[in-house]
């Protein structure tokens, strides 16, 4: 017995470097929640927010040194997919941080749990990134979720926040419920004996042909429970609510890591776990994206809520990002999801900046309130512009980038119906993007410009602004980049 | 410095783009600075423009000053760039409304200068750009980057309609580009598959003919289709042409200008670039289709021109004949043909450009575009009637004016693949000049009211940036010979790639011609009154290299 803990307890200690970002964040979010809450008064709590920033630069520098390779029972893997989705979690987590801590100023909601919760949903994100098991898939997704099921309901004084919390989390709950069920199939089809998406995969290949209907309730399951982390219809409809319900800078962060996290474990489980188990899941994951990309484009064109407009879209831009996922060449298909997630967090985050910054002036929430922004902040108004042209996938700017990078190789995998339906719909979306513009541009302005923005706004805006004005220029980069998502 | 070469070209491509930089750091109130400093970058760019005219070698049918630098290695883009004679002609046409399309809006902009000249100017360097690249990533980028500016020239400063229509012009081009975009990679892939190397440049597109021609008849249809819904939609023919009289209407005269003279030459441009070349079994296919499209757009367009009350409607419905019969002339798939089709391209940015400036003109003073607020204007403005009779002509047209002889070989190549289509065409063309002489006659004679009275001739900036186009509509219309030998060796190239061998079959069929003359002539010796009969026929006939009513037989069989 005791070797037996004795041989487990080598085992965590020599595998615990995989997970040392992980480790790390944990710890230190625990450590903020007490005793660190003591060290600041009540005014001094954005502090927090620089901190967080720091403890952030280093968990990416922690993401850096770890080195490949495989532990805890083979259920977290560190590797190039890893490795990259971490990045871009953690990207999507410092923007958070740098963009709320203005907006919490301006409504006195500074708390040290704002920023704990958002290291403690980063750590899900970072397992979830590497997760090699379908149980170890399924508690990051519990440990990221839940840190946003409380985020999202932070305002509680305010009862849209509220809602949207608790309606996230009936359907976040339900929606578990179904995934842990179809795993629990998975595991009773590959005859009892491993959940390991490896394992797995040779152990399905060698189901009798009685037990395919199992197999395929399974992977339906286990697709449809994590159709629903990332939003792709019909597993949406919270989305749009959680998205205006919750804090801005807590849409943009759902907008963003946690999608991130949820496509490496799409890419890792549907890529690599079930590929060529069975093609049965290619035809319902075709109807997700196909009608992710249709809903989300046509149903945005009617929004007036710009976080509603802007949640609906996201809702098309995973609908593409599945054509990654559908990739018969997995890697390929990693590295283009990869490559689009990147473009479309920095253009994101550049877009809610601006959503932030009127926001905090009370304005932002309605689309109307971009009125006549050409007038008050022409720079501003030209950055806006700028993330709207490159949502809608408009060269030479970055999210085209994206698109095309993605859509050429849905095309050579054959998808052919299925990207043109991507490209047209794609059409769709230039349309509200440019209600966007038009209104910032074509209708008067009614009030005075404005205060200016804060320091750390205008560098966000700047340099995404920046960065997507010239990242097709840099292609050859971004693409060299993008060749390190790999797995062996 | 100035000789043609690739530097030069890139210079004048982008010295706009770089103009609207270096505008955008000039404070707002300085509406002078804006207008003379946007008017001297196109003027300067034309300029360098000019010398590519005189650089260029128009006995080869290569790609002329290219250079590709590596951009993306991993995907196979490269920055490539490089002209042949039809792509210059396009070029230089760009260059040579840019500074008119400048020149006209000193007076009708009235706020917001500052972001006007600067998207004037990036809309230039996006349209420059689509005519040089030998890149078909590169290609696809200036095609949807021009886009862009044309959605704010319309949305701001437009008519009461703008925002409709611009963003109609926007989501109408947006999905025909990215059909195109789905065939571009389509091949790309196939490119691939057959050469196992990743390469975007136009000339591996092309060289692609035959390995698509083997592919399944549906595969080729699709591409074909894809290809042209996107560039149909640019030129605009029927039945995707319902953007463009809203954009016309709204647009501010420079932008209608634009659109007229550029715009709606990147999809015809399209055409002869990539469609024919790279499809031309799918083509030659759909040729029925495609033949009957452009005949319902020549006579739908003429005859909803016709009815038209608002000037600026008629002539945009007058593009959409027009264009109809450039693309006529492209289908014809023949020497004739093709070049007539290009030259009318030339042709018709002169002439319309000059009708919307003209409409542009009278708009300005009166606020108005409905023929029927107007009479008598001839004797108000002498000048402007004149020119815009120069303008009318040109376009309906007149003998020793630029239109005629783009009509004239677009008929005759048409009339070879076709006759009965050439038919149907010359209806349009007799339509065309009724619609532009009734509107003519309504504006310029009859009785003048007290309004029009009033109303001032043409200033000497006004009179000066319809110079060039006045000059341009004689000097083709007396002397096209340059401008035929400019696309000669390209478009013989052309013809080659769609049916190869059709020069050779047609040397032949000449050689067999003056051969079975001469036989009929050794023949038909004895009876005197024949003889001297056949003789005359047959004397211009074997002077000339290829008579041009031999030609069916082998040029429309394929």
């Amino acid at each position: 017995m005791t070797g037996f803990s004795q041989g487990l307890l080598d085992a965590l200690l020599r595998d615990s470097h995989l997970i040392a970002p992980q480790l790390f964040l944990m710890v230190v979010a625990t450590l903020m929640l007490w005793p660190g809450d003591l060290f600041f008064n009540r005014n001094e709590k954005h502090k927090w927010a620089s901190i967080t920033l720091v403890i952030l630069a280093i968990t990416a520098a922690l993401i850096g040194r770890t080195t490949d390779g495989e532990g805890f029972s083979r259920m977290f893997r560190m590797d190039g997919l890893t490795r990259g989705f971490q990045m871009l979690c953690v990207l999507g987590a410092a923007a958070t941080v740098a963009l709320s801590v203005k907006l919490l100023n301006s409504i006195k909601q500074q708390t040290v749990e704002y920023y704990a919760l958002i290291l403690f949903s980063l750590a899900g994100m970072l397992f979830l990134c590497g997760a090699s098991d379908l149980i170890s898939v399924y508690f990051s997704l519990e440990l990221m979720a839940i840190s946003i099921y409380i985020l999202v309901a932070y305002l509680r004084d305010r009862a849209t926040s509220v809602e949207a919390g608790v309606k996230y989390f009936l359907l976040g709950a339900f929606s578990s419920g179904i995934l842990v069920y179809g795993i629990s199939l998975l595991y009773g089809a590959a005859g009892g004996t491993t959940t390991n998406l490896a394992d797995l995969n040779q152990a399905l290949a060698l189901t009798p042909t009685t037990s395919n209907l199992l197999v395929f309730s399974g992977v339906l399951m286990v697709l449809m429970g994590m159709a629903f982390k990332v939003a792709a219809v019909p597993f949406h409809m919270w989305a749009p609510d959680a998205y205006e319900g919750a804090p801005t800078p807590i849409t943009m962060f759902m907008s963003t890591a946690p999608k991130a996290a949820g496509l490496a474990a799409f890419l890792r489980v549907f890529g690599a776990g079930f590929h060529g188990v069975t093609s049965d899941w290619i035809l319902p994951l075709c109807y997700i994206a196909g009608a992710s990309m249709i809903l989300g484009n046509v149903t945005a064109v009617r929004q007036e809520s710009m976080k509603r407009l802007l949640a609906y879209s996201s809702i098309a831009h995973v609908g593409y990002m599945l054509l990654g996922v559908l990739s018969g060449d997995a890697r390929a298909g990693a590295q283009a999801v990869w490559l689009y997630m990147l473009i479309y967090i920095v253009m994101n985050t550049g877009a809610f900046a601006v959503v932030i910054y009127l926001q905090g002036k009370g304005e932002g929430e309605r689309i109307e309130d971009f009125k006549g922004l050409g007038r008050k902040h022409p720079v501003l108004a030209f950055a806006m512009m700028i993330f709207m042209l490159s949502l809608a996938g408009i060269p030479p700017l970055a999210g085209f980038f994206g698109k095309f990078y993605l859509f050429k190789l849905a095309i050579e995998q054959g998808f052919v119906t299925l990207t043109t339906i991507a490209l047209l719909t794609s059409a769709v979306g230039a349309y509200y993007y440019l209600g966007v513009v038009a209104q910032m541009y074509f209708r008067e302005p009614d009030g005075e410009p404005s205060a200016p923005m804060g320091a750390t706004s205008v560098f966000i805006v700047t340099l995404a602004c920046a960065l997507v004005l010239v990242a097709t220029a840099f292609g050859p980069w971004l693409v060299d980049w993008a060749s390190k998502i790999t797995w062996v | 410095m100035f000789t043609a070469n690739t530097t030069l070209m890139l210079v004048a491509t982008f010295l706009p783009l770089l103009g609207a930089l270096v505008l955008l750091l000039v404070p707002k109130g300085q509406r002078r600075v804006f207008e003379i400093g946007s008017l001297l970058v196109m003027i300067v760019s034309f300029l360098m423009s000019a010398v590519f005219w005189f650089g260029y070698d128009r006995a080869s049918d290569a790609v002329q000053w290219a250079r590709a630098w590596e951009w993306i290695p991993s995907m196979g883009v490269k920055f490539s760039v490089g002209m042949d004679g039809i792509s210059l002609l396009l070029w230089l046409l760009t260059t040579f409304i840019g500074p008119i399309a400048i020149a006209c809006s000193f007076k009708s902009i009235e706020e917001r200068h500052k972001e006007y000249y600067i998207w004037m100017l990036v809309l230039q360097t996006a349209m420059l750009g689509v005519f040089i690249t030998q890149d078909m990533f590169l290609f696809y980028l200036f095609w949807e980057v021009m886009l862009v500016p044309m959605y704010f020239l319309i949305a701001i400063w437009g008519g009461p309609q703008k925002l409709y229509a611009a963003i109609k012009l926007f989501l109408y081009t947006l999905a025909g580009g990215v059909l195109m975009l789905v065939a571009i990679l389509a091949i790309y892939f196939l490119q691939h598959k057959t050469t196992g190397g990743y390469n975007f440049s136009l000339e591996s597109f092309q060289a692609m003919a035959p390995v698509i021609a083997q592919q399944s008849k549906t595969y080729q249809i699709l591409l074909a289709l894809a290809f042209f819904i996107g560039f149909a939609i640019k030129v605009p023919m029927f039945p995707f042409h319902t953007w463009l009289p809203d954009a016309h209407v709204q647009a501010p005269t420079a932008g209608s200008v634009i659109l007229a003279a550029i715009l709606l030459k990147m999809g015809t441009y399209g055409f002869v670039r990539f469609l024919l070349p790279i499809l031309p079994g799918a083509t030659k296919d759909l040729m029925p289709w495609f033949i009957g499209l452009s005949l319902i757009g020549i006579i739908y367009g003429a005859l909803v021109a016709m009815i038209q009350k608002d000037m600026k409607k008629l002539v945009a419905y007058s593009s959409v004949s027009h264009l109809g019969l450039c693309m006529l002339g492209l289908f014809a798939l023949n020497p004739y043909g093709i070049k007539g089709g290009m030259f009318q391209m030339i042709n018709h940015g002169i002439s319309t450009s000059g009708l919307f400036l003209a409409v542009g003109i009278v708009y300005e003073r009166r606020h108005t575009r409905m023929i029927a607020d107007f009479g008598g204007l001839s004797k108000s403005m002498p000048i402007y009637a004149t020119v815009f009779m120069l303008m009318t002509m040109s376009s309906l047209g007149l003998p020793l004016l630029n239109g005629f002889i783009g009509e004239g070989i677009i008929l005759m190549g048409s009339f070879q693949a076709f006759p009965w289509a050439a038919v149907v065409a010359t209806l349009g063309i007799i339509l065309g000049a009724a619609y532009l002489l009734w509107m003519y006659q309504r504006v310029m004679f009859g009785p003048i009211t007290a309004v029009n009275e009033k109303m001032e001739d043409l200033n000497l900036r006004e009179i000066l940036y319809f110079a060039p186009l006045v000059i341009a509509a004689f000097w083709i219309g007396m002397y096209p010979k340059p401008i035929m030998d400019v696309m000669d060796a390209p478009v013989r190239k052309l013809v080659e790639q769609i049916t190869p061998g059709y020069h050779a079959a047609q040397s032949l069929a000449a050689q067999q011609a003056i051969a079975a003359k001469l036989g009929m002539r050794g023949m038909e010796a004895p009876a005197q009154q024949e003889v001297t009969s056949e003789g005359h026929e047959a004397a211009p006939a074997t002077g000339h290299e290829v008579p041009v009513h031999e030609a069916p037989a082998h040029g429309g069989g394929h």
